[in-house]
Formats: structure tokens, sequence, C-alpha cells
């Protein structure tokens, strides 16, 4: 599994090594870490070079193949993540950036989309992975948990804890529909066959092939509300969520969720493509 | 297909990325010009000769009620004036959203309200204060509907959440709105925006409707031609509701439409389009229940639907005002339109999700108890009231 750690600010530097630390424990190649930095008379290539070197040292990364670029961050990351035919991109992200927040114009967040692999945005304080919380649609097709299993098996020894959320934002269309669905909880739509009952329960049985032990949950509200409280209140340590890929009339008509998570969620994200 | 977080942002497509079709092997069978030829066929064979008739009957009960309201208004200015008090835009709103509440429709109060205006018995600003009283008290039909299946032992969110939220987009934007609009109104910005073509119409009105009237006001008293016409007019919006299409969507057409989170521009635009043809709110609400098999909608998508639904909703009011031959009344519509816009607009593009969150919280609590939901029904019958009696 070939894993590109991409710096493109030095501030979040430790943070991001930190995390990419524990997934290169997990993968057989050495991590490829690319410091991509916007040239400025405060960043010079050799003072950036130093930097990383301390600070791979200090997160302990055993041995990875390091390389810098200077000037236009996005550009040089996404080139280096489609020529180098990476599994996975872990890239940082300031958490608290209000003008990030506020336009969702942060680089990590572009890297994130604009990328043709899997993504981890490592937001907040990365520690050990321990509380996995997977976000499932329930799409047809090509479901977030298949594609997640088949291309990140290696990140999953099996030792954490994963929750399957499945988030029911409907109400009722009209006062005579009957809407108890609307209310029980995974295990009562597991029992009652619903669609998203069948959905967690194949997701499951999937999880469970791969030697984990998830739990199910259904909440109601909001998608992208109950997500991020989800994420908090159960303090994961990484969100995995499917990538918004919108094509044609798609994009014009519906609402980028997975954007809307990125921006505002305080803790680590695995975007699956 | 694609996939995100939620089921909402997958969209199955084809290869080619269109939406996916129930009768693929039709469309490679046949030639493209035989195909769009057949589909033509198809369309107009689909068109009721009995329907097409219910909707000309359905229009003409609405021009003679509008003729008969006109012919009669003076003949209820004392009952307005004296009896109910109207005599301020506070009056006004709470009689158009009592009115309303009485006879569970808001198009023959707005209809009423702009006959009123061309009676003389209130003026511009009342006419307008009247207008949003009515959409008030259109939006509690909903409601109204979930409380009877609340009486009968259903559950209350369930039951009630689509009419909660339906009055409280409502309420939010037709209040700012009415403020805005009475502004507008009064500083005249927008009173050069008058429909002054309709020759044509007036001569059909002329020629179809005015002896009709005129036999019909030779006969009644002044104020029993315009509950002639009150009646008439709601019997034309009831007739108007059969000619609309029934609604058999299935779960395997258009079913996917239900799962997915839409952009709120979008669903804002569609709420405006479907109500455009259907005239009515608690209608183009009650065509979102058959796109899902299981009569669910997302809560993401319904906020910016109802606002649309709230703009067009005045279309039938706007050809009132038209056949009246009033102006000025036709100013008073477009106001009431364009200031609901803004206010629409101004939400959607600003505190678009802290707005949709409130109501939405808003509807939890109203269905958390039965308190709750009696002290809401008490303020919705007490505001208006208090509005009347001021």
């Amino acid at each position: 599994m070939r894993v590109l750690v991409a710096i493109h600010d030095l501030s979040i530097i430790e943070n991001v090594l930190q995390f990419a630390a524990q997934i290169a424990l997990k993968v057989d190649e050495p991590l490829a870490i690319l410091a991509a930095i916007e040239s400025t008379a405060d960043h010079p290539p050799d003072r950036v070079d130093a930097i990383l070197t301390e600070a791979c040292q200090r997160a302990a990364i055993p041995a990875a193949q390091t390389q810098i670029q200077m000037g236009e961050p996005i550009k040089n990351i996404l080139d280096e993540a489609r020529r180098g035919n990476y599994d996975l991109v872990i890239v940082g992200d300031l958490t608290n950036h209000r003008p990030a927040r506020l336009f969702g114009v942060s680089h990590a967040i572009r890297i994130a989309e604009r990328a043709t692999c899997p993504v981890i945005v490592v937001k907040g304080k990365a520690g050990p992975t321990q509380r996995i919380l997977l976000c499932d649609s329930g799409s047809e097709g090509s479901p977030l948990l298949r594609r997640f299993t088949a291309q990140l098996a290696d990140l999953l020894p099996g030792e954490e804890q994963v929750t399957v959320l499945h988030v029911m934002s409907q109400i009722s269309a009209g006062p005579g529909v009957r809407g108890k669905q609307l209310r029980v909880s995974a295990d009562e739509l597991i029992e009652e066959h619903t669609p998203e009952g069948e959905l967690l329960k194949q997701d499951i049985r999937s999880l469970e092939q791969s030697r984990l032990h998830p739990i199910p949950k259904v909440r109601h509200g909001l998608v992208v509300d109950e997500i991020l409280d989800e994420a908090r209140s159960g303090d994961y340590d990484l969100v995995v969520i499917g990538a918004y890929i919108g094509e044609g009339w798609g994009r014009f008509l519906l609402e980028d969720l997975a954007h809307k998570i990125l921006v505002q969620i305080d803790r680590p994200v695995l975007l699956v493509r | 297909m694609r996939e995100s977080p939620d089921s909402n942002l997958a969209v199955p497509t084809t290869p080619k990325g269109q939406p996916p079709t129930n009768t693929p092997e039709l469309a490679g069978a046949i030639s493209p010009q035989f195909g769009a030829e057949t589909i033509k066929l198809a369309w107009w064979a689909r068109i009721r000769i009995g329907k097409l008739a219910l909707f000309i009957v359905s229009l003409f009960l609405f021009v003679l009620a509008i003729a008969l309201m006109k012919e009669g208004a003076h003949g209820v200015a004392p009952l307005v004036q004296k009896t109910f008090s109207v005599t301020n835009t506070a009056n006004s709103l709470g009689f158009g959203w009592l009115f309303s509440y009485l006879i569970m429709s808001g198009s023959p109060v707005a209809a009423a309200s702009l006959t009123f205006f061309d009676a003389g018995i209130i003026n511009k600003l009342g006419a307008f204060a009247m207008i949003n009283g009515s959409r008030l008290g259109a939006s509690f039909i909903v409601l109204f509907i979930g409380l009877i299946y609340v009486l009968r032992g259903r559950d209350r969110s369930t039951s009630l959440s689509m009419g909660l939220l339906s009055l409280a987009v409502t309420a939010t934007t037709y209040i700012p709105g009415f403020f805005l609009g009475a502004t507008i109104l009064q500083t005249g910005w927008l009173d050069k925006i008058q429909l002054q073509s309709g020759a044509f119409l007036y001569s059909v009105i002329d020629l179809a409707i005015d002896p009709l009237t005129a036999l019909v006001a030779s006969i009644l008293p002044d104020w029993l031609v315009f509950c002639a016409g009150l009646g008439i007019i709601w019997l034309s919006f009831s007739l108007f509701d059969k000619c609309l299409p029934q609604m058999s969507i299935k779960e395997s057409r258009v079913g996917w439409m239900s799962r997915l989170v839409y952009r709120p521009v979008i669903m804002f635009v569609l709420g405006a389009l479907i109500t455009m043809i259907s005239m009515s709110v608690s209608l183009s609400l009650s065509i979102l229940v058959p796109l899902s098999a299981r009569g669910f909608v997302r809560r993401e998508n319904i906020v910016p639907y109802i606002m649309g639904a709230n703009i067009t909703t005045f279309i039938d009011t706007l050809f009132a005002a038209v056949l009246l031959r009033n102006p000025p009344a036709f100013t008073i519509i477009f106001v009431e339109m364009f200031s609901i816009t803004m206010i629409s607009i101004s939400i959607l593009a600003i505190m678009y999700q802290k707005y949709r969150k409130v109501m939405l919280v808003f509807v939890t609590w109203v269905t958390a108890s039965n308190r709750n939901l009696v002290l809401f029904m008490v303020s919705i019958f007490a505001l208006p009231l208090i509005l009347l009696l001021i």
C-alpha cells in the first residue's frame, strides 16, 4: 500500500506526521512525505528540509522518502498523488482556521476533493486511532463499506472499535403517512427488515468478515449535523465518509454534504473513493 | 452511481450520466425520430377531455366569482367595518388570518381582500395585511389534517411535522415580508408596476360574465352576491384541484428523488414551479407523498420547497387582480410576491443552515408534549384574535 503524506503548512507538520506514524506501522511500504510549501522568505528550501527531518524524527516515522517542492502546494500535491499512483494521501488541516471554515477554501479540503484516491484529512488533535465512525449512505451500486474494506483493509488490524452510522433525515411527507421507522433504533430497523436495516445488516456482515466487530447505529435528523454530533459525542478518532462524485446534472442539483462535513468536523476524516 | 456519506449524494445514472428510465429496452429498440413521435402521441393520448372541461369550468367559475365578489363587496362593508371593526392594518391582518381558518383556504380570502380594496372598504395597506393574514391562516390546513390523525391515535410527530413546518416557514417569511412590503407600498417604489393590457380578456368578461353578474345582482342583495361569489370561488378551487393529474409516481420511477439531498436553491425553484401549476401550497406538499414508497421526504429538502411554494401560490390572486381591472390591486400582489421572494432569498443566502435548524427545533418542541401542542394551538388562535381586536 502506497501512502503519500502531504505537508502544505509547516505549522501543522507535527500533527500530520504523528497521525502518519501509526499508518506507517500498518503498511508494508515506507511512507512518501512531500513538503509542498508556498515560496516565502521565511521558509527557504533548506529551512523546510531541516524542519521536516526534525519532525520525522520526533514522530518516530521509521523510514520515509521525503521530497520538497516550493510553490503551488495544491497543484504539486495533486500532481504527485497522481504521478506516484498512491493508494492513500494524508494531509493536515487547520481546524480552527476561521476564514477557511467560513469559505471552505482550505488547501487540505481542496486536495481531498480533487484527489483521485482516498484522502485522510488530519484535523484536531491526532491521537491513536481506536474508535472509527463509518458513515454509510446506503446508496446502491458502490457501497462505501465495500470500497473502504477493499481499498484500506490494511489499516484495520481488528483492534479498533467500528461504529457503522446511517442517518435518516426523513420526515413524513404528509399527515397520513405511518412513520414508526422514523423514530426507531438500528436494531429495530434490522428486525423489521427496512431498507436501512438491511443496509446495516449487510455492513455488519461485511465487517465481521474482516474480523471486526462493528456496532450499527441509526440517528434521526439532518445528515451533516447528526454525523458531526455523533463524531463529537462518541469521541471518535477517525470518521469515514464517501466522497461526493457529482457528474453532469448531479453536480448542479445535489448538495455536497461531504464538503460540509470536511469543513465543519474537528477530527481526522477519511474520504473514501 | 455516485456516493457520499449519505444516500442523498447517490444518484443512480446510466453510463451516460442520465437518470435511469424504467423502459431502457424501448429506447434502444426504436429510431430516435420514431421514438420522439411515439412519446408525443402518448403525451397527447394522456390528456383527458374530462379534465380539460373541468379546468375550463373552474376557470369560468373563478372569473364569475371575482365579478360577483366585486359587485357585492359594498354589501359586506358594514359587516367588515362595523361588526368586525376592521379599521386598521392589524385588524386586517387578523381578519384575513381568521377568515382563512374559517373557510380552510387562503386564496378565496386573498381574492376577497382585493374586492374589499376595490370597493374602498379597506385601504392598500389593509388589503396587503389581509392577504398576508390569509396565507398565515391557509398554512393551518395541513396542520389541521394532522390534528385529525392525532385525535385518531396516530403519532403526534409523524402527523404534525409537515403542517408545523409549513406554518413555521410561512410565518417566519411572511411576517418580515409584511414589514418589507408595507414599506414598499407606503413609499410607492413599485407603484409603476401595473398590468396595463388585457383588452381581450376584458372583452370576453364583458360578453360572457357581466350579463350573468348583472342578473344575479338584480335578484340578490349585495351581501348575498358577495357570499355567492365567495362560495363559487371556493368551488372553483376545488374543481381545479380535481383537474390536476393524479400523482401515481412509484418508487421504481423517480423514488430515488426522495432519497437525495438537493441544493436548497433547486428545491426552492421546484416548490415554486409545482405550486405555480397547482396554485396551492398544501396541494404541492401533498404531491411529495407519493414520490417515495414510504411517504418520506428529506428534512434538508423540505424547507426551501415550502419557501418557493409560498411565493407562486399568489398566481391566482394576481389573476384576480387583473380581473378586477384595478391596477393598484395588481401592485399589491406584486409587492407581496416581491417582498416574500426577497425575504426567502435573503434567508437562503445568509442564514439558511441556522434558519432550517431553528425551524426543525421548533417542530420538535411543539410535538414533544401535549402541553406544548396545546400552547401552540392556543397561540395561533389567540394571536389573530388579538390583532382583530386591537
